[in-house]
């Protein structure tokens, strides 16, 4: 059987959404380069590329919208559609977070960015990202169940840093406003982590129809991080 | 009692009083012994040789709005038409298990078919009002039922359109021929006459197909407001109004009820995938 316009649009919408993950994705990946090479000209094309990806974000989401009033989606339609609008919003804020991380750039010099690993820890969110929107195309449960313990891995990596910062920032020599950008940066690429564990949940939404977020101790979890 | 375990707790009630009919918040529970008005067991119904329902087997609640989905010929009609035996008047129709209401065998010996219909009333596709004034309309049951007196009919009849929600449109021409009220003003008159005899069940049979978008509006809100008087069950093709106005909505495909569901979980998680096809278009 062949399929319907109305799906075949649930399909087009899909495939922006994939195309808006893979921009968001090499922004982030472009913007950690840069910071590493203090690249002026690199930092401006991610802000010029950031505010294609705003205007994607709301033109996808017009067209949800409008998907919404005109069809009236139901069953797995409309939990498409509602995880395509709340996935978008994810990957936006995913690209903000590309463009602090610039921000934060005259703040910090390369020496200081040589101490901790903040490559590997945003090509592990970058990562997670990709496997997130992989779960959702494909429909993979297990896959999304896999972004979400992923989360723990940038979040270790995240504490790593903040433990790091605090034992430099004892020293008496520390330059503190350096630090501090160094933990900002740490923080966003956490953040990003989070967005896509966001992904992952509602990629489990699509599949089963339940909402997973705030589940499996999810504040338990947060305080014993805290803790530690 | 803290907030969390008074919430788990009515939650807990609202689940064992409407039989795991989960219902949203927006849809408030109807206060009551939530006692199964209509229930069906194995219940078949056959026209000559032709099953035309298949061994359904579904309880309603009392004074909930219950929709009836289903591609067209899959016995929807048939099975609410079943309820107060209008299929009596097709010769072939036959039926073999049991329908219930309110306990007794609606297709027993003994039953009193017109005390059955008149507990049990039917509002159909078409508006079809009597060819007499908008008043005689309404006192037509109860005078059948033996209410004669003007001023007892004149009460009734003010009561079953102020339910209906016509009364202000026809207060001022009562002694009019129904006939020359819009649709939406003529089914909604129906929908009077049948309340005149006070029944506890009401049977819609794709009342709103034959009306125009605000007449139809009109429809809907009234069975918001007659939910939690009476038990409704409704026939529909528009799965928008099945889950704009129902409760509990009941998934028929080749006289089988293939799902029985709070309207809630059937539009956004279906458990069968042949509900899910049909509610989403890609059925083939």
């Amino acid at each position: 059987m062949s399929e319907r316009p109305v799906h075949e649009l649930i399909k087009e919408l899909s495939q922006v959404l994939v195309q808006l993950s893979d921009k968001v994705v090499a922004n982030l990946l472009d913007a950690l380069h840069a910071v590493k090479y203090q690249d002026e000209q690199g930092a401006r094309k991610i802000r010029m590329v950031d505010d294609e990806i705003d205007l994607a974000e709301v033109n996808l989401e017009a067209r949800c919208l409008a998907f919404l009033a005109l069809q009236q989606p139901v069953a797995r339609d409309l939990r498409t559609i509602v995880t395509i609008i709340k996935i978008n919003d994810d990957l936006e804020r995913i690209g903000d977070l590309a463009v602090h991380i610039i921000d934060r750039m005259p703040e910090i010099s390369p020496e200081m960015l040589e101490l901790f690993d903040f490559e590997s820890m945003g090509m592990r969110a970058g990562e997670m990202v990709q496997k997130s929107i992989k779960a959702f195309v494909s429909k993979d449960r297990e896959l999304a169940n896999h972004v979400c313990a992923l989360d723990e891995e940038v979040d270790v990596m995240h504490r790593s840093v903040f433990k790091k910062v605090t034992a430099l920032m004892k020293g008496p020599d520390s330059d503190v406003d350096q630090l501090i950008a160094a933990l900002s940066i740490s923080r966003y690429i956490e953040r990003m982590a989070d967005h896509a564990s966001r992904i992952a949940n509602e990629v489990i939404f699509l599949v089963t129809g339940e909402i997973v977020r705030h589940r499996g101790g999810f504040y338990e979890k947060l305080i014993e991080s805290l803790k530690e | 009692m803290t907030v969390d375990a008074k919430e788990t707790s009515e939650s807990a009630q609202l689940q064992k009083a409407t039989r795991d009919i989960y219902l949203p918040p927006e849809r408030k529970k109807i206060s009551g012994d939530d006692t199964i008005h209509i229930s069906a067991k194995e219940f078949s119904i056959y026209y000559g040789d032709f099953e035309a329902v298949k061994r359904v087997s579904v309880d309603i609640i009392s004074k909930y709005v219950t929709a009836i989905i289903g591609p067209s010929g899959c016995g929807k009609s048939t099975f609410l038409r079943a309820i107060n035996r209008m299929n009596d008047l097709i010769p072939s129709c036959h039926t073999t298990g049991a329908l219930l209401f309110d306990g007794e065998d609606v297709y027993g010996k003994f039953t009193d078919e017109v005390l059955l219909r008149k507990k049990v009333g039917m509002v159909f596709q078409k508006p079809n009002p009597f060819p007499k004034s908008i008043f005689d309309n309404i006192a037509y049951g109860p005078r059948l039922h033996g209410v004669n007196d003007k001023k007892k009919l004149m009460e009734i009849v003010e009561r079953s359109l102020k339910k209906a929600a016509i009364w202000d449109e026809v207060c001022d021409r009562l002694d009019k021929n129904a006939l020359g009220l819009s649709g939406g003003q003529q089914q909604r008159l129906c929908v009077a006459r049948t309340l005149a005899v006070e029944p506890e069940v009401l049977l819609l049979d794709e009342p709103t197909s034959a009306l125009d978008p605000k007449a139809t509006a009109k429809i809907e809100d009234l069975i918001q407001e007659l939910r939690g008087s009476y038990t409704i069950m409704i026939v529909t093709h528009n799965m928008q109004q099945a889950s704009r106005v129902s409760d509990s909505t009941m998934f028929f495909y080749e006289g089988v009820l293939v799902e029985h569901a709070s309207t809630a979980q059937l539009f956004t998680n279906p458990k069968d995938p042949m509900t899910e096809d049909y509610i989403t278009g890609r059925f083939s």
